[in-house]
């Protein structure tokens, strides 16, 4: 990322105390996000999400494995990030390992829930085949083509929008397996299930400059912040999750004002996915 | 061969960027140059510029997931290759004390990546506005149930045949990559390879028709 | 959002007048030519089996007996008296090194500056030291071009007082082609008090008018929160300053040509059609904006016609 002079950085912060920042948004305001899904044919469900300059590409593989010993009646989920080194060149060879690895960690501790997998977004229970010998193992990649800042945000969204373009293909077990036996099953190719997605959260980042919050922050943006909250809500206002970044102290005042704007926030953002969601499966 | 697609200036913030799809195999180039050399260790001739390439595969890209897809030795094999090959058609003289990164990431693979891989860098290199002794194309052929195949996909490409892939300059009609797996007779390589460079001139008419129709886009939009 | 693409594209192709795209090429396509000899190869050529081949992609241009290629996307390619406007990468002996989107990075040496103080006098050992008060480190500079030297490194100088640190404004990147090279670079726009720099390298700043000879007080400490806050850029001065860089990053996303005039134009169509200044970036004023280049470029067209 490249630096900011001393002036450039003046002019940012004053522009955040003024309500109108460097592109002329309010401080509240995201910027144009424009949304395809299928880019991927050969996964299960895919979607690319486009947040100004930002770019991100999501994909949702499902593949047949053995449930954990622990969770005998569950499916598992994984989800990692990759930059790309196409975003910037300092993502070439081991450069973006730290940056992918916090996205991938912040991403799944908003959407898959604590380690016994209680409060996951999507319900695994669902993703079991046969208890305690098959389920789906859902592997959820994420891929940063371009980055210019809020890249939490973009692959959330990304993540959502794949998962409601994800079709499992229907399985049929074969009945007359033994119990010690490894089961038979039968992977339809045409009937899919779709996943129900109208309960997977959105993140929100707010990133704090100054004394003021802004919401969907460009990287020169970003390199002015103090410190950033990301709280993902889902659509019935719920918080399924937590992150601060960011070494500056926070009263806690603070952050529970930026949690009541990033509710107010993320229903609009929501009901913006969910049109371009609709327009997508209707242009297709 | 199968169907191509090939656009240019997918990354806003790189130098020169192409998306090039062969069939179900898909591919981003982005091109970060001339550029000030980053790591002055790395220099070696001061007179040319420093061609760097790095080759990546997404996660989700291949049939079965892969974990790690980076830093394996199949990817810097094949970032080798493609650094090799662009270097012999970049005019490096031209930009001493300088680097060029080439940067190809895999979207999607379906047999064929290193030939996707070199003709979305002919693309972002010539939208970068670096200058090349020529274009450089690659296509892949095969062998199989007594035919030769061109363009062979992830199903045929593992049926166990063997496959061959070229580069070539289109207009100076060179080699400048060969590569083959696999054995085969002699007369039957020549037919294979002949077929494979058959692919790559037609892969060259279409990249010459598609950087044309841009360089006429950009200059009309210009005014 | 795609039906605006789609009419965007539409009005895209309507802006396509025949001369230019005659004289495209790509790589190793064959450029003729006329005389055999006395034919002057020019950058983005060379000779192979005694024909010219381009080694770009670009528009052909004829000079005489000069031929060359003329890239479009490529990066700076610098000219002796080039305005630019570069950021400093780093400090080094007795000159700061700045990256101006060329092939290498550019050197602006201590002796080519202005002093603080304005007096012109030999570089002390103290003044090297305190090169890091005149620059720092991403500072924005304007400087123009003096030269190649030798070693084929490339050197600036700053030496009126126009020239210097640029600050309470933004930057804008924009590929280098598009900025032409004009008799004036710098652009004072007075009804809206706000700085204009178009930098030949594609660097356009956007700022606050600041009065030249002002800059001698740099030698304070940094001001405490407070005053900053007192010290920030006036909202109507940061409007202007937000609508004219939308004006520019709408430009060049549609590949115009960038000249004040057009960026004024296409500025106040914005305050015309009332358009919100970050509304500037989506679909519809895209799309108005290129109609109304076509529509100029067609009045152009007819009046070059017309006065024949």
């Amino acid at each position: 990322m490249v630096g900011l002079s001393e002036g450039e950085k003046h002019f940012i912060r004053g522009g955040i105390a003024q309500d109108l920042r460097a592109d002329g948004r309010r401080r509240l305001q995201f910027r144009s996000v424009s949304v395809e899904t299928g880019v991927i044919p050969q996964a299960n469900g895919s979607a690319r999400v486009r947040l100004g300059a930002t770019e991100v590409i999501a994909s949702v593989k499902a593949e047949l494995g053995k449930p954990s010993i622990l969770h005998p009646d569950k499916g598992k989920v994984s989800i990692f990030v990759d930059c790309s080194p196409t975003a910037a060149p300092m993502f070439e060879g081991r450069g973006s390992e730290e940056l992918s690895t916090e996205l991938s960690v912040a991403l799944q501790r908003c959407l898959l829930g604590g380690k016994s997998g209680a409060g996951a977004v999507i319900d695994l229970s669902s993703l079991i085949v046969v208890d305690g010998k098959v389920c789906w193992d859902l592997y959820i990649d994420g891929l940063v083509i371009s980055s210019d800042g809020n890249l939490l945000d973009a692959l959330a969204s990304a993540i959502k929008v794949a998962l409601s373009d994800t079709g499992i293909p229907k399985v049929n077990v074969s009945l007359s397996a033994a119990t010690d036996e490894e089961p038979e099953v039968d992977v339809s190719d045409e009937e899919f299930v779709q996943f129900d997605t109208s309960s997977v959260p959105v993140i929100v980042t707010l990133t704090k400059v100054g004394k003021d919050y802004i919401v969907d922050a460009t990287s020169e943006e970003e390199s002015q912040m103090s410190s950033a909250v990301s709280v993902s809500v889902n659509r019935h206002g719920k918080i399924c999750g937590l992150t601060k970044r960011g070494g500056a102290g926070l009263d806690p005042s603070v952050i529970f004002d930026m949690i009541s704007v990033a509710k107010h926030v993320s229903q609009q953002f929501l009901s913006l996915l969910d049109s371009e969601i609709a327009s997508a499966e209707a242009a297709e | 061969m199968r169907q191509l697609k090939g656009e240019i200036g997918v990354v806003a913030k790189a130098d020169g960027s192409a998306l090039f799809e062969m069939g179900n195999t898909r591919v981003i180039a982005a091109v970060y140059g001339p550029r000030e050399v980053q790591n002055k260790g790395q220099q070696v001739n001061s007179k040319e510029a420093l061609v760097r390439c790095e080759y990546r595969m997404a996660e989700f890209s291949t049939g079965d997931r892969r974990r790690k897809p980076k830093g394996d030795r199949r990817s810097t094999e094949i970032s080798l290759v493609i650094r090799q090959t662009m270097e012999a058609s970049i005019l490096t003289h031209l930009m001493p004390r300088s680097q060029i990164d080439i940067f190809v990431q895999v979207l999607q693979a379906d047999g064929g990546t290193r030939s996707a891989c070199i003709n979305a860098a002919t693309l972002a290199l010539a939208d970068a506005g670096i200058p090349m002794r020529d274009i450089v194309t690659s296509c892949s052929a095969g062998y199989l149930c007594s035919t030769p195949l061109l363009d062979l996909n992830y199903i045929e490409d593992s049926a166990g045949g063997p496959d061959v892939t070229v580069g070539i300059l289109a207009k100076m009609d060179k080699v400048t990559l060969l590569q083959m797996d696999a054995k085969l007779p002699m007369d039957t390589f020549e037919n294979v390879m002949e077929l494979a460079i058959e692919g790559c001139k037609a892969i060259a008419n279409y990249i010459r028709e598609v950087l044309l129709e841009n360089t006429k886009r950009l200059e009309c939009q210009r005014g | 959002m795609r039906d605006l693409q789609l009419s965007l594209n539409q009005t895209r192709r309507s802006l396509a007048p025949a001369a230019a795209s005659a004289a495209a090429v790509t790589v190793e396509d064959t450029i003729p030519v006329n005389d055999e000899d006395n034919i002057l190869k020019g950058h983005g050529t060379s000779d192979q089996d005694g024909e010219v081949v381009a080694t770009l992609c670009g528009v052909v241009e004829r000079v005489n007996k000069l031929v060359y290629v003329r890239a479009l996307r490529a990066r700076y390619k610098p000219e002796v008296g080039d305005i630019i406007v570069g950021r400093v990468i780093e400090i080094a002996p007795k000159h700061w090194r700045l990256e101006i989107n060329f092939s290498q990075d550019a050197v602006l040496m201590l002796s080519s500056m202005n002093l603080p103080d304005g007096i012109q006098r030999r570089r002390t050992a103290v003044d090297e030291l305190n090169m890091r008060s005149i620059f720092e480190e991403n500072d924005v500079i304007c400087a123009d071009v003096r030269g190649f030297q030798h070693d084929r490194s490339l050197h600036l100088q700053a030496r009126s007082q126009k020239y210097g640190k640029l600050e309470r404004g933004q930057l804008l990147i924009v590929p280098a082609y598009l900025v032409k090279r004009r008799k004036q670079h710098f652009h004072h726009l007075k009804q809206y008090d706000v700085d204009l720099i178009l930098g030949c390298n594609g660097f356009v700043w956007v700022g606050e008018h600041v009065v030249v000879g002002e800059n001698t007080n740099k030698m304070e400490d940094k001001p405490s929160l407070s005053a900053e806050v007192e010290n920030f850029t006036p909202l109507e001065t940061r409007k202007h300053i937000c609508r004219l860089a939308n004006a520019v990053r709408v430009l060049s996303a549609l590949g115009f040509t960038l000249t004040v005039e057009l960026i004024i134009d296409t500025a106040e169509a914005s305050v015309s059609s009332n358009v919100e200044i970050n509304n500037m970036l989506g679909a519809e004023f895209y799309v108005q904006t290129a109609e109304a280049e076509a529509m100029r470029r067609a009045d152009l067209l007819r009046k070059k016609s017309g006065s024949r």
